[in-house]
This record gives structure tokens, C-alpha cells and sequence, in this order.
């Protein structure tokens, strides 16, 4: 049995709205990314721009609850939304195990939403290469809103804010004291910061959150609000959902959208250059000059380390092609 | 993988997803879902395979009204279609007649499933 991936099918349905030819080209660009150009080329810059919001935090703190819980209240307000969802790929199997679909249920049959689960696939930074290819495909496909939820993320995995216009941060009571709340990284990227779980406590990591954010000193005319919620009661979302509007009125009467829309292209730019790079390097340094330093490393060399890659880099003559 | 009405017997299906998972598959848990649940979720992720994990003694209807749901949107034939769980054998012959590829009862190992979707995944 052949399974149908034909692209220009696929891209005739997918301009008459159609999920499953939707589905089938998101599965393309994250297995075959050499089929995205292919497929972009059907689109044009005209083509819908989409509001892209991210949620991150740490496992279990309740992202994909309070994404079924706040989408719920913009399908009712009639809005359209494309949702990502990422879950971390096993470093030793390359399998996983994605289970941010069994809290979206109820919303999951909505006509106006479509969900997908990507597994994070060996990139590092909380979400996975192809979010970015699926957030254009959504734009394409004409979503007003955009939800990319991360992986459970650490300290230092926030790529999602060079992709979103807005980062929700998640956290939960419990989180630490008010030292793990200077500490950089995670909690410096939120426009918004969410106390979820409510109904546990957490008045003092607010007290903590808003002392942190009235000492920081780098502004862009936007203090980030802290809010309370309860993502399975629904308590506070609606709040929340109001500061998420709020700061896209914001980034767009300040002008912010349009530096965060660059960034958001920039960040791929980087990416897919280094990409190329990487590959041209491959194939230009073999694995006998990599086992070679490797050897010298180990026998009694390992601090000429910087100076063998040197040596061995400089000598290397690119040559690009188009295809790489 | 998908638990069709209520049956509070998860453990079948998160086994089986674990073991798929070690596996090196990448497995969509979907937990308990309705018959159009489960047809949108293996729809919108483009799944190779749906389970469909059932200790209910509902398997021959459940199966039955996914199978009519996939055939009325014509996408059927792009997934290959499993169903476990507490399953009579004298079942299995009514289940593959409908279009499910295998039925694995009790005592099943999962090595075994992850064979056959490797063998017979379709391309």
C-alpha cells in the first residue's frame, strides 16, 4: 500500500483548507526537509500572518492544560489556531513517548483548531527543528493564532522566544526562592508569567516574581505580568488571556512586532547557515583526520587540542554548491 | 495509541506505548477518546499506525465505528490499523475482517508488536 505524499495534490488541497492534506505536509517538512523548498515555493509572502504565542516551564508545571484552557476561550471568540506541541525525543532509543494531546481532548474536534505533536528529535534549545517550517505552514493554512508549547524545559532551553511574539513562562508553587528567581535564563524570557496550579499556594513566588521584575534593569517598555492560575478549573485564564492580547497590542503599536518577526527569520537564517556549513564541513574533513587528532589527543597531546583543529580547518578549501 | 470509551484499564496501552517508545518509535499517547477523537488525532498527526488498547468487551464496535469513520474520509488505507487488550480469539477473525492488520490478546509481548509494525508499515 502506498501512503499518498504527493506534493502538488497535498498543496491544492491545502489551499481549500484541507486537514489532512495539512497533516500530510507537516509530516514532509519534518521527515524529508528536503522537500520544504518544494513546498514553500506554492506560497507567497501575502499569505496570512499568524500571532505566535509560546509556553514554556518545566515538566508537569501544566502547559498543555492551560494551552487546552485559554484556547478554549479563542475558539470562542472565533479566532483560528495551530497549535505545537513538543515532547522530548529519547537521547538512547530516538523514540518517545508525546502525551500532550490526552489534556487537549476537548478541544480537539473544534473545526477552527488543528494539533500536532512533534518529538524534540535530537535539537537542543526545547523545541524541535521543524517548528519553525510547521509555524509557516500554519500561517499558510491561515491560523490567526499560533501555540508552540516546549518541551519540560531546564534553565538555559528557550530557543522558543527567538520564534514567539509572546513567551509564557510557566511555573508552579514551589519553584525556589528568591535566588533561583535572579538567576538568568528561563526566567528572563517571559513576557508573561504564569503561577499555575493556584489552588497549592504560591503568593510568595509572586511576591518574588514581581519584586525580580520591578529591579530589572532592561527595559522595552513592557513589565511583565505576573498571574495566577488554576489551567483544570479554568481560574485566572481568562486573566491571563488578557495580557497576552495586551502584549500583542503592545509589540504592535510600539513596532516590537515587527523586530520580533525579524529576529524570529533571523534565528532560521543563523540556523540554516550553520546547517549548510556543518554539511560542507562533513564532507570536506574525513573521519581518518577526526580519529587522527582524536589519537593525538589521547596520547599525551590533549592540550595542543585548539591548535590541531586550527591546523586542520585552515586547511580545508570550501566550496559551496547550491544544493547543500 | 488510543483507549475508544470508558475503560479505566490504561496500563495495556501505556505498556505498549513504553515498549514501542524503547523501541525507537515515536508514540502519540491519546488516552481515553471518543470514535472521532481518535480519527482527528490519527488524521491531524499523520500516524503510520493507530492502537487501539480495549478491555472493555466493546472491541468489536468500537473497531468497527473507527474503521466506518476512517473509510467515510477516505484514509483508511493510509494507516495500519492494531487493536490489544482483552480480547477473545474467537474475536480476531471478525476484527482482520473489518481491517485491522493484527489483534494481540493477553500474554502478548511487545517485542513482537514492534516487529510486526516494522515488517508492515506502509510506505
Amino acid at each position: 500500500m502506498k501512503r499518498n505524499y504527493d506534493i502538488d495534490v497535498l498543496i491544492e488541497k491545502f489551499k481549500k483548507k484541507d486537514k489532512i492534506a495539512l497533516a500530510r505536509l507537516i509530516t514532509l517538512v519534518e521527515n524529508n526537509p528536503e522537500t520544504t523548498t518544494n513546498i514553500f515555493n506554492n506560497f507567497d509572502s501575502s499569505e496570512n500572518d499568524s500571532y505566535i504565542i509560546g509556553i514554556t516551564g518545566s515538566p508537569g508545571v501544566g502547559k498543555s492544560t492551560l494551552v487546552n484552557a485559554f484556547s478554549k476561550i479563542l475558539l470562542e471568540n472565533g479566532k483560528s489556531i495551530g497549535i505545537i506541541s513538543v515532547d522530548p525525543t529519547s537521547p538512547f532509543t530516538g523514540g518517545a513517548f508525546l502525551g500532550d494531546r490526552v489534556r487537549m481532548t476537548d478541544i480537539s474536534l473544534h473545526p477552527n483548531i488543528f494539533i500536532r505533536s512533534l518529538a524534540s528529535r535530537g535539537y537542543k534549545g526545547g523545541i524541535s527543528r521543524a517548528v519553525f517550517d510547521i509555524s509557516l505552514l500554519y500561517e499558510a493554512f491561515g491560523m490567526d493564532f499560533i501555540i508552540i508549547e516546549t518541551v519540560g524545559v531546564g534553565q538555559s532551553e528557550f530557543d522558543i522566544y527567538n520564534l514567539a511574539y509572546t513567551t509564557i513562562v510557566i511555573m508552579v508553587p514551589g519553584y525556589g526562592d528568591s535566588i533561583q528567581i535572579q538567576k538568568a535564563g528561563i526566567i528572563e524570557v517571559g513576557d508573561i508569567y504564569v503561577v499555575n496550579k493556584k489552588d497549592l499556594g504560591g503568593e510568595d513566588i509572586v511576591v518574588q516574581m514581581e519584586m525580580m521584575l520591578d529591579d530589572a534593569t532592561v527595559q522595552s517598555g513592557w513589565r511583565a505580568p505576573v498571574v495566577m492560575t488554576n489551567s483544570i478549573t479554568g481560574e485566572g485564564v481568562d486573566k491571563l488571556i488578557e495580557k497576552i492580547l495586551y502584549h500583542k497590542e503592545h509589540l504592535e503599536l510600539s513596532e516590537l512586532l515587527k523586530e520580533k518577526k525579524k529576529h524570529r527569520f533571523a534565528y532560521k537564517i543563523e540556523e540554516l547557515l550553520s546547517s549548510k556549513i556543518g554539511k560542507v564541513l562533513e564532507s570536506l574533513i574525513s573521519e581518518d583526520d577526526l580519529n587522527k587528532i582524536s589519537n593525538s589527543v589521547l596520547q599525551g597531546k590533549k592540550f595542543k587540542i585548539y591548535d590541531m583543529v586550527h591546523d586542520l580547518f585552515s586547511n580545508v578549501k570550501f566550496e559551496m554548491k547550491k544544493s547543500d | 495509541m488510543s483507549k475508544p470509551g470508558i475503560d479505566g484499564h490504561w496500563r495495556g496501552g501505556v505498556v505498549v506505548s513504553r515498549g514501542l517508545r524503547d523501541a525507537g518509535m515515536e508514540v502519540i499517547f491519546g488516552g481515553f477518546q471518543n470514535v472521532e477523537q481518535i480519527v482527528e488525532s490519527a488524521i491531524s498527526e499523520d500516524v503510520d499506525v493507530i492502537g487501539l488498547s480495549m478491555h472493555s468487551g466493546a472491541h468489536l464496535a468500537y473497531t468497527e465505528r473507527v474503521i466506518n469513520l476512517l473509510k467515510e474520509k477516505g484514509v483508511k488505507d493510509h494507516f495500519l490499523i492494531l487493536v490489544g487488550g482483552v480480547i477473545p480469539v474467537m474475536d480476531f477473525p471478525t476484527l482482520k475482517e473489518m481491517g485491522v492488520a493484527n489483534v494481540y490478546g493477553p500474554g502478548t509481548v511487545v517485542a513482537d508488536i514492534t516487529k510486526f509494525i516494522v515488517e508492515n508499515i506502509k510506505k
